[in-house]
C-alpha cells in the first residue's frame, strides 16, 4: 500500500503553514487598515498616502487590538493547513475549497467583517466622522440605558419598548395568518394559482409603495375611517374618526385607564404603532405563507389517509399531523420574523418618523437618526453602541427560540 | 508539490490584484481630474476679468450641489449662466441632489468627494462648521467688498460660529397670516389687517368657527407655527448662548395657554382634525379660514389650487411686540476645494444683490438683501416677507441641538392638546428635555 504522505513533504508542510499564517494575518490587517477608525473628510481622503498617515497617527490602538486577533486567526489557519498538508486528498479538497471561496471571503471581510470591527471599536468612542474618535469607554452603552434614571433620555428604552410590543404582536399573528393562508391555498380549490398570486402580491410589492398607500388609507378622512363609519352607521353607533398614524394613545388607555405620560411604559402600544403593525402583518405574512406552502407539500399524504381511516377529523389532522410536521418551518418563520420585526425601519421612516410622541420610535430608526445627525451632531459612536445592543438582544432571543421550538423537531 | 505552490501563488496573486485594483482606481480618478482641468484651461480664452468678485484661479472647475425640484434647479441653472458672464473663466458643474441632500452630503464629505459649493442648512452647519469642513468666508467677503451688513441681519445667525461666517444666506421665508377672504365675508366680519393682534385673530376664528362653514384657525403642534406666538410675548426657546433652555418661562407658557384655550374652544384646529396633511392644504381645500404659512404657499397654491382666492396679512402682534420666525438656507464653500477663490466667488455672486434681484423677479424666493424687498412682485409674497423685516423677528436657531429643542416644543404642544398634560407639566418636561439636549447628552 502506498503511503499517503509524500517523502519530502515535511518542509513543504512547514512552508505551507508559514505562508498561510502570513496570508491570513496580512488579509485581516489589510481589512483592518481599510476600516480603521480615523476621522473622515476631504483632507484625510485626498489620497491613499494621507489616509495611511492618518491611520498611523490615530488608529494604532485599533490596529494592535485587531493585530492580536489576526495573529490568533493566522495561527489557527496555519495549524489547520499544517495538519492536513501531508494528506494528499484532504489537501486538494482544502485548496480547491478555499480558492473558490476566496473572492467571497475577501469581499465579505473587507466590506462586512471590517465594518463590524470598525463599528465595535467606534462604539467605545465619541465620533462624529469629521474629528478624531475619542475613547470614552462604556459611556455610549451607559447612555443607552440612562432612561432608567433620567426621564429626558428615554429614547432608546422607548424604542426597545415599542419594538418589544411590535414583536410580541406581529410575530404570532403573521405566523398564524401565514399558516392559515398556506393551508387554504394547499387545499383543492378552484383558481388556486390565481389566489396564490394575489395573496403573494403584497410581498413582492415595494414596501415603500405599500406604506404610502396605507398612509392614505389611515388618514382621518381616509378610507378606513369611512369604512368603519359606514359599517357602524346602520347599528346606530356614533363613530368619531381616528387619525390612525397620528394618535399616540396607548392600547391600555383605550380601555379607560388613566395613565400619566410620565408612565408612558404602562400605556402599551399606541394606535399609530398598532396601525403600522397591521400593515406589516399584511406585507410579510405572504412571504412566510410561501415557506409554509413548501413545507405542506413535503408532508406525505399517506399520513392524512391513515389518519382519516382511523377516524381523525380534519381539525385533528391539522393539529396532530400538519402542525407538528411544520414545526421546523415554524421555527424558521418565527426566528426570521423576530429578527425582521426587531429591525423594523422603513415603515417608520416613511409613515411616522418615530412619532407621535415617540410611540413609533424603533431602535434602527434611532440608530439612523443618531448616525446621520438629523437631530443634532453626528453621533456615530452612540449609534454603533445601540446597534451592538440590538444585535445582542436579537442573538439572545434567537437562541431562546431555538431552544424552545427545536425540542421535538424531527424531520420525517 | 509544484502544482500546490502554484495554487497558493495564484491565491496570493488574486489578492494582490485585488489590492492593486483599489490603488489603480484611485490613481486613474486623479489623472481623470487633471485631464478635465487641462481641457478647461485650453478652452479658456484668457479674457481679462474685472467683473468677477474675486481673482479666481485660472481654468477653475467647481461642482455645485443643492436640493430642490425642477423649478429650483432652473433658478440655479440661470444663476450659473449669469455667473458665467461675470466670471467667464470658471466652469460650474451643477449636480443637484433632490432627495436626502443632507445625508448624501455628509457621506460625500466623509469620503472626500463633496462638491466645492453647496447648500448649507442648520444640520450641515452643525456637522461641518465646527470640524473645519466649511471655509470661513470673512476674508474673501472683505476682498470682494461684501459685508455681513448687506444681508437681512437675522439670516446670518445660523451660519455664524465663533464670529466667523461659514455660509451666505441664499433665500429665506417667514410666516404670514394666510386667509380665505370668502370665509370672512361669509361670517360678516372684516378681513385681517396689518395691525391685528392675536386676540383679534382669535375673535375672528371664533366667529367663523361658530358660523360653521369654515374652521377658524389651523395650526399643528409645531414649534415653527408656535414661534411667532412665543416671540411676540418676548419668549425664546433657549438662552442666547445656547447653553440652557428657556421653555418653562411665563412668556412661553402664557402663549401656550392662549393657543390651548383656542384649541379647547374649537377656534383652533390641527390639520389632521380636518383631514389635511398640513395647514396650507387646508387653505387650498377651503376647509379653514386662517393659518400661518410662508412663501412656499404661493407656488403650492398656484400649482394645486389655482382657483382658490386667498390673501395674506402681516403676522398678528402679541402682548409685547410683533415678531415673526424666519427660515433660511445658505450657500457654503468646501474647505478642501481645489479652487477656493472660484468657489467663494460663486457663493458670493449667487447670494449677492445682483443675482438675488434676478431670483426675486421669478417669484421663487425672497432676496436676502433687505433693500430688495420691494422687488417682490406677488402681493401675498410681499405680505409674508414683511414679517421678516420686523426688528424682533428671529431664526429659531439654538445651536447644534436646535432640532431637539424645537422638537421638545412640538411634543409639549402635542401632549397638551391630547389632554395628557397641563401647560405647566408639558413645558416643565420640555424644559428638562431641552436642557438635556443642549448639554449634549
Amino acid at each position: 500500500m502506498r503511503s499517503k504522505t509524500e517523502p519530502h513533504g515535511k518542509s513543504g508542510r512547514i512552508i505551507a503553514g508559514v505562508l498561510t499564517f502570513a496570508a491570513v494575518t496580512a488579509l485581516v490587517m489589510i481589512v483592518a487598515i481599510f476600516n480603521a477608525p480615523t476621522k473622515g473628510g476631504p483632507k484625510v481622503m485626498a489620497s491613499m498616502a494621507t489616509y495611511l498617515a492618518e491611520v498611523k497617527r490615530t488608529a494604532v490602538p485599533f490596529l494592535v487590538a485587531v493585530g492580536i486577533g489576526a495573529v490568533a486567526i493566522g495561527i489557527m489557519a496555519a495549524l489547520n493547513v499544517y495538519r492536513v498538508w501531508l494528506n494528499r486528498r484532504k489537501r486538494k479538497t482544502m485548496l480547491a475549497a478555499y480558492s473558490f471561496l476566496a473572492p467571497y471571503i475577501i469581499v465579505t471581510a473587507l466590506f462586512t467583517v471590517g465594518v463590524i470591527l470598525f463599528a465595535l471599536y467606534i462604539s467605545f468612542n465619541k465620533y462624529d466622522i469629521f474629528t478624531e474618535p475619542v475613547w470614552i469607554g462604556l459611556d455610549n452603552y451607559k447612555k443607552a440605558f440612562m432612561g432608567f434614571v433620567d426621564a429626558t433620555q428615554k429614547d432608546f428604552l422607548q424604542a426597545l419598548y415599542n419594538v418589544g410590543w411590535y414583536t410580541l404582536i406581529v410575530v404570532p399573528l403573521q405566523t398564524a395568518l401565514a399558516i392559515a393562508l398556506a393551508v387554504l391555498l394547499n387545499s383543492r380549490i378552484r383558481m388556486r394559482n390565481f389566489f396564490r398570486t394575489i395573496f403573494y402580491a403584497p410581498s413582492v410589492t415595494s414596501s415603500v409603495v405599500i406604506t404610502l398607500i396605507f398612509v392614505w388609507l389611515y388618514l382621518k378622512g381616509g378610507f378606513l375611517n369611512g369604512f368603519i363609519a359606514r359599517v357602524l352607521a346602520p347599528l346606530g353607533v356614533e363613530y368619531a374618526p381616528i387619525n390612525w398614524l397620528g394618535d399616540p394613545r396607548g392600547l391600555f388607555q383605550l380601555f379607560g385607564f388613566e395613565i400619566k405620560s410620565a408612565q408612558w411604559y404602562l400605556r402599551g402600544p399606541s394606535i399609530a404603532w398598532m396601525a403600522i403593525m397591521f400593515q406589516n402583518i399584511f406585507t410579510t405574512a405572504p412571504t412566510f405563507m410561501i415557506m409554509f406552502l413548501a413545507g405542506l407539500q413535503d408532508i406525505n399524504p399517506v399520513l392524512y389517509e391513515a389518519a382519516a381511516i382511523d377516524g381523525a377529523s380534519s381539525w385533528q389532522q391539522f393539529t396532530k399531523i400538519t402542525l407538528p410536521l411544520l414545526k421546523p418551518i415554524i421555527l424558521l418563520v418565527v426566528v426570521l420574523g423576530t429578527i425582521g420585526t426587531l429591525q423594523v425601519f422603513d415603515q417608520v421612516y416613511l409613515a411616522t418618523q418615530g412619532g407621535p410622541l415617540g410611540t413609533s420610535l424603533t431602535p434602527v430608526y434611532l440608530i439612523f437618526r443618531e448616525a446621520m445627525g438629523s437631530q443634532g451632531p453626528i453621533n456615530m459612536g452612540y449609534a454603533s453602541a445601540l446597534a451592538f445592543i440590538l444585535a445582542l438582544i436579537i442573538f439572545i432571543l434567537t437562541l431562546i427560540q431555538r431552544r424552545v421550538l427545536e425540542k421535538g423537531t424531527e424531520q420525517y | 508539490m509544484k502544482s500546490k505552490m502554484l495554487v497558493i501563488l495564484s491565491c496570493l496573486v488574486v489578492s494582490a490584484m485585488f489590492l492593486t485594483a483599489c490603488g489603480a482606481g484611485a490613481a486613474s480618478t486623479e489623472t481623470g481630474n487633471e485631464s478635465t482641468a487641462e481641457t478647461v484651461m485650453e478652452a479658456d480664452t484668457g479674457t481679462v476679468e474685472d467683473t468677477c468678485p474675486l481673482p479666481v484661479e485660472e481654468g477653475a472647475t467647481i461642482v455645485f450641489s443643492g436640493w430642490g425640484d425642477d423649478s429650483e434647479q432652473q433658478i440655479y441653472k440661470d444663476s450659473i449662466e449669469r455667473f458665467k458672464e461675470v466670471c467667464p473663466s470658471v466652469t460650474v458643474d451643477y449636480q443637484p441632489i433632490p432627495d436626502n441632500f443632507q445625508d448624501k452630503l455628509k457621506a460625500q464629505m466623509a469620503g472626500g468627494t463633496a462638491p466645492d459649493v453647496f447648500y448649507v442648512d442648520d444640520q450641515l452647519m452643525t456637522a461641518f462648521a465646527s470640524s473645519g469642513q466649511l471655509m470661513a468666508l470673512d476674508d474673501v467677503m472683505a476682498e470682494a467688498g461684501v459685508s455681513r451688513d448687506d444681508f437681512i441681519p437675522s439670516l446670518l445667525t445660523i451660519f455664524t460660529l465663533d464670529g466667523k461666517t461659514y455660509a451666505l444666506p441664499k433665500d429665506w421665508s417667514t410666516l404670514g397670516l394666510v386667509y380665505i377672504p370668502e370665509a370672512f365675508a361669509d361670517a360678516g366680519i372684516a378681513e385681517p389687517t396689518s395691525d391685528w393682534t392675536w386676540d383679534d385673530m382669535r375673535e375672528a376664528a371664533n366667529i367663523i368657527a361658530e358660523k360653521g362653514n369654515y374652521a377658524g384657525y389651523c395650526m399643528g403642534s409645531d414649534w415653527a407655527r408656535f414661534a411667532p406666538f412665543a416671540f411676540s410675548n418676548g419668549g425664546r426657546y433657549a438662552s442666547d448662548d445656547y447653553t440652557t433652555a428657556t421653555l418653562d418661562t411665563t412668556a412661553i407658557k402664557e402663549m401656550a395657554i392662549f393657543v390651548t384655550e383656542m384649541f379647547n374652544e374649537g377656534s383652533l384646529v390641527r390639520p389632521a382634525d380636518i383631514s389635511a396633511s398640513w395647514c396650507g392644504e387646508a387653505i387650498g381645500k377651503e376647509l379653514v379660514a386662517m393659518t400661518l404659512e410662508g412663501g412656499w404657499m404661493v407656488n403650492s397654491m398656484n400649482l394645486d389650487y389655482p382657483d382658490v382666492v386667498w390673501k395674506t396679512a402681516l403676522v398678528p402682534s402679541g402682548p409685547v411686540t410683533r415678531a415673526d420666525v424666519i427660515f433660511t438656507n445658505g450657500i457654503g464653500v468646501n474647505a478642501a476645494t481645489q479652487y477656493p477663490m472660484a468657489a467663494a466667488a460663486f457663493a458670493i455672486y449667487v447670494t449677492g444683490s445682483e443675482n438675488q434681484g434676478e431670483i426675486v423677479k421669478t417669484g421663487f424666493a425672497y432676496s436676502t438683501h433687505p433693500e430688495q424687498i420691494d422687488l417682490i412682485g406677488n402681493v401675498n409674497d410681499k405680505a409674508i416677507a414683511e414679517g421678516g423685516l420686523l426688528p424682533d423677528t428671529l431664526v429659531a436657531y439654538w445651536g447644534p441641538y436646535t432640532s431637539k429643542v424645537n422638537d421638545a416644543v412640538s411634543k409639549a404642544l402635542e401632549r397638551i392638546w391630547l389632554g395628557d398634560q397641563t401647560v405647566d407639566e408639558a413645558f416643565a418636561q420640555a424644559q428638562a428635555e431641552a436642557v438635556t439636549a443642549l448639554s449634549g447628552q
